[in-house]
């Protein structure tokens, strides 16, 4: 059976991290949220996977190449414009001749999320499901009689528990009913608007529901959750880097290749270190925190409960707390993220809520010395930040901030 | 160049031999064919063009026993018939490499009784095998070879038993380990869907391969223990990955390359370069009176950049030679010298005759190679890896940037251990090389703009590349991408030898690329720029992010990020491949197997 894996959307409520690299790219725990999601098909013995790209596909292709580092088979097949799920996945028909299964690319699952899906699935459209306090922002199913009777996208009130996950199985007769299918307000062809069309029809549209991991990253300070999430399934410490006398490792701490901890230096897992770094001396790093590969943080620094990309240099005595650093930015010494609470951060006029953030900040940006940024506060990418400044409100893409 | 396989086993020989031919696609050819031991005989099928033109000529030929052939032509036009394998009575051939007295061996034979039926220098092969052959291919094959001057790697099929024998003399010929099956190839490429286990074969060995086991001989007849070695890369890394040619792809993986090629290799907290690899001590490294360094091609261009490097921050003379000429020079050189020979698949010929003719002056010698094992790393003292993978695409790019990084390496190893560098200096420089992967990251985040300009000028007849001091490399390195890929005339100059000459081919609308970025020498090239501008030509000047006069001179400006100003070149080289590659794809040119060129040039 093969899966077909939707990749081709860039996750603007991601930004700015998206704005270098699509929203399945992201890095949890040092791997993209895609990879999971391969890894979980591969673990369930799914090794032929599709995947539809479009928006930095070359991001996901330098990345997963063809597969064989992953123990699969991908094909990629290139949405252009972006009509919508129901076009991505009709892209994939010529591909597709029996059984498959299809997910969303940005959504951390694991082995057991795919398994009871492949056990429980039955007749030609399986949704899966997942169990939800708060269901405010996604779609959502009812039922009736065991069989769905309807999808909801987004209801305000609170109608049903069960959340569509946007992994469903299908039979290749899935095709023909994509092509019947109008478009929409929002002028894209949506899946959901298909298998309404099929519930409709009388056919018989079954759901299964999975107590595996489900987590949707909405916003790019979700990825925290997800961080510290996956960091605590972590089992054994695996160094191949190595540790200076004088350096203290309490917990689950993975070091990669070639990396260095310098004397002095303090880390409490759940931590992963990428490969070829340089922490230390004197740097502190506290749990749920993952650095990427080649970065280099200096002396006397606290990280905690944060995720730093690769290609990243942090200077001597900066405080880092809940926040996301994208990659190959240069930060200057005395660097500090305000952390804060419930903070309504706006995005293209409308208010979102984060629980407990410092900045996020993307990629390519040079960091002077001493810079404050305000809770909630992001930098863009390519921008240039002087010495002494306080980042009070965000700053736009490719900014000399004075 | 040429490439050849071999099987014997237990499955159909045809498709096998096949496959593994595709796999040596790369390296460049003209005509193929396989010769098949069926119950009737030696089989042979061959044809001019390519290998699915093969296909559609075989006859259903059942046999599990072959050998088979890529043929690039050196002698003897690309026809059918020059096509090998070629055959004398109950013996066939195939044959990778140039055999130099053809003509001394050409008239005895003749006057032996036998007939040439093709224009090549291989059919002697099949013909002095023939005329020693009594029974016992391997003997008919050492003495046949005995005679044979030039180089050779060649496999041997015969009527009356199930083996194929192999024997090379500076040519690539690697045997696989089956399961009760065996191979040879020329490059591991071609076995490794079927086998891992991989036995490199040296200069006057010969292998007996059958399919429950192989036999290696020196040329005395002598049984051979060979080691078997497991490779340990995968040919599916050998696939475009969604690109839709290998070049691209490779460009792209230059963000993880140049960070292979680093790894482990700087301490940015002592400043200093770890190279465990190079053996020489400090005494001799302190006492190196010169550099020489050799190669062909693009690694001749990233010598260039060496030559730079080794002089401005070790202090060491150092010359750039083309293998092929240095070879025939007079090479003034002496146990203080060291050679570099610079070979991304480390089995070019000439720059391994190079370094065996250094050696005789009792140089030190160093390889920068891209691949483990080969001709060209058994020759040498010392190897650096540039570690940047397998590179599929015939036009060099990130094992070009890879080079460059490990003759940034090597500069700072010495210069560092000469003491002609301050701790302060080569910390700042290791820093900045760590954030080159980034950088590269961000160029390719912007290509489309590059993009932009390659499809508007794609149209030019000719194009110019101008550089000074370590842009100059960089500029031929340009040009020579460019005109490889894409067939657009493209020269590359030292920006001040305009005015000496080449100023005057450049008219209206001739499209110039000026390597701008921030050096001591940015303003004698902005001059440079306004030469080329009063006569009306294009300019594209690549220029550092921080840049904001350069606009005021030039027509299009690309921009680089921010870097120590000696790493410019490997991120303006990023940029010319980009343009050479965009340019090509607007022309639709066959990108990744440019016209009369081979990947590795095996032959001298």
């Amino acid at each position: 059976m093969k899966a077909l894996i939707l990749a081709a959307g860039e996750g603007l409520r991601c930004r700015p991290l998206t704005l270098t690299r699509s929203k399945v790219m992201l890095p949890v725990a040092n791997r993209p949220i895609l990879e999971y999601i391969i890894r979980s098909l591969e673990q369930n013995d799914l090794r032929e996977i599709i995947l539809v790209v479009g928006y930095k596909k070359e991001r996901i292709m330098d990345y997963f190449g063809n597969g064989k580092d992953f123990g699969i088979n991908i094909s990629y097949i290139e949405q252009e414009a972006q009509l919508g799920t129901a076009h991505a996945i009709k892209l994939a028909e010529p591909m597709v001749n029996e059984k498959f299964l299809v997910l969303n690319g940005d959504n951390l699952i694991d082995a057991q999320t795919i398994r009871d899906l492949i056990k429980g699935a039955s007749g030609d459209v399986t949704l899966l499901t997942v169990t939800r306090e708060h269901t405010t922002g996604y779609g959502v199913i009812l039922l009736d009689k065991g069989r769905v009777s309807k999808i909801v996208e987004k209801p305000r009130d609170k109608i049903s528990r069960l959340v569509n996950t946007g992994i469903y199985m299908f039979s290749s007769s899935i095709f023909d009913e994509i092509d019947k299918t109008p478009i929409s307000e929002t002028g894209e062809y949506a899946i959901t608007d298909t298998i309404q069309r099929i519930i409709d029809k009388g056919a018989n549209v079954t759901n299964i529901t999975t107590k595996g991991t489900w987590f949707d990253a909405v916003h790019s300070w979700d990825l925290l959750k997800a961080n510290s999430i996956m960091l605590g399934k972590f089992e054994a410490m695996k160094t191949t880097g190595s540790i200076e006398k004088g350096a203290v490792i309490i917990g689950d701490v993975d070091i990669g290749d070639n990396s260095v901890i310098r004397s002095g230096s303090y880390i409490v897992g759940p931590v992963i270190i990428g490969k070829n770094c340089n922490i230390g001396p004197n740097t502190t790093i506290l749990p749920s925190t993952s650095v990427g590969d080649n970065c280099t943080i200096n002396s006397f620094t606290e990280i905690e409960n944060s995720i730093i990309m690769n290609d990243v240099r942090i200077g001597a005595g900066s405080y880092i707390q809940n926040s996301i650093i994208g990659s190959n930015n240069i930060i200057g010494p005395h660097f500090i993220s305000e952390m804060g609470k419930d903070l309504k951060i706006e995005m293209k006029g409308i208010l979102h809520t984060a629980d407990d953030l410092g900045t996020v900040i993307g990629d390519n940006n040079i960091i002077g010395p001493s810079v404050l940024v305000k809770a909630g506060k992001m930098i863009a990418t390519g921008c240039s930040v002087d010495p002494g400044v306080r980042v009070t409100k965000d700053i736009p893409p490719n900014s000399t901030v004075l | 160049m040429c490439g050849i396989v071999g099987y014997v086993g237990t499955r159909q020989a045809t498709p096998i031999l096949i496959d593994a031919l595709k796999r040596l696609e790369y390296r460049g050819y003209d005509s193929a064919g396989v010769a098949i031991l069926t119950d009737n005989g030696i089989s042979v099928c061959k044809t001019e063009g390519k290998i699915a033109d093969l296909e559609t000529k075989l006859p259903d030929m059942k046999g599990t026993c072959g050998i088979g052939h890529t043929r690039w032509a050196t002698q003897g036009a690309p026809t059918t018939i020059n096509a090998h394998p070629h055959v004398s009575g109950n013996i066939a051939v195939v044959h990778n490499g140039i055999i130099e007295n053809y003509q001394e061996l050409y008239d005895w034979l003749k006057a032996e009784g036998y007939e040439f039926v093709s224009e090549t220098d291989t059919e002697v092969l099949a013909h002095l095998a023939h005329k020693f052959y009594k029974g016992d291919l391997v003997k008919a094959v050492i003495e046949g070879l005995k005679k044979v001057k030039g180089s050779y790697a060649a496999a041997y099929l015969c009527n009356d038993s199930r083996t194929v024998v192999a024997a090379r003399k500076e040519s690539p010929l690697v045997a696989g380990v089956g399961k009760g099956e065996n191979f040879i190839a020329s490059d591991v490429t071609a076995l490794l869907k079927n086998t891992r286990d991989v036995v490199y074969m040296q200069d006057f060995e010969v292998v007996q391969l059958t399919g429950e086991d192989m036999h290696f001989f020196d040329f005395d007849g002598n049984p051979v223990q060979k080691k078997t070695e497991t490779i340990e890369w995968n040919i599916e890394a050998a696939e475009k990955s969604g690109y839709p040619h290998f070049m691209l792809k490779e460009i792209h993986e230059q963000v993880t390359s140049v960070h292979d090629t680093l790894l482990g290799r700087i301490s940015e907290l002592s400043g200093d370069v770890i190279l465990d690899e190079v053996t020489l001590s400090i005494d001799e490294i302190k006492n190196l009176e010169k550099i020489v360094i050799i190669a062909c091609g693009t690694s001749y261009n990233a010598g260039l950049l060496g030559k730079y490097l080794f002089e401005s921050l070790a202090g060491i003379h150092t010359d750039v030679e083309i293998s092929s000429e240095f070879r025939y020079a007079t090479p003034i050189i002496s146990g203080s010298t060291l050679v570099i020979a610079i070979s991304q698949s480390g089995e070019t010929a000439d720059t391994i005759a190079a370094t065996r003719e250094a050696k005789i002056y009792g140089c030190h010698t160093l390889a920068v190679t891209n691949v483990v094992g080969t001709t060209l790393s058994r020759e040498v003292e010392n190897i650096v890896y540039t570690r940047a993978g397998p590179e599929i695409g015939v036009a060099a790019t990130k094992t070009f940037t890879s080079q460059l990084i490990a003759l940034y390496l090597l500069s700072i190893f010495f210069a560092r251990k000469r003491k002609k560098m301050d701790v302060d200096r080569s910390k700042r420089l290791l820093v900045s090389m760590k954030q080159l992967p980034g950088l590269i990251q961000q160029i390719l985040n912007n290509k489309e703009i590059i993009k932009k300009h390659a499809i508007r000028f794609s149209n030019a007849r000719d194009y110019f590349f101008l550089g000074r001091s370590l842009n100059y490399p960089i500029a031929l390195e340009g040009a020579l991408k460019l005109k490889e890929i894409s067939y657009i005339h493209a020269e590359g100059y030292a920006a001040g030898e305009l005015k000496h000459g080449p100023l005057a081919l450049i008219s209206k609308d001739t499209p110039v690329v000026a390597l701008a970025t921030k050096s001591s020498t940015y303003d004698k090239m902005v001059n440079n720029i306004k030469e080329v501008k009063a006569r009306s030509a294009q300019v594209i000047a690549i220029a550092c992010m921080d840049d904001t006069e350069i606009e005021k001179y030039v027509d299009v400006v690309i921009k680089v990020p921010v870097a120590d100003e000696l790493l410019y070149p490997v991120l303006s080289s990023v940029v010319l491949q980009l343009l050479a590659y965009n340019s090509a794809d607007a022309l639709g040119c066959a990108i990744d197997k440019p016209r009369n060129l081979a990947k590795s040039v095996t032959v001298e």
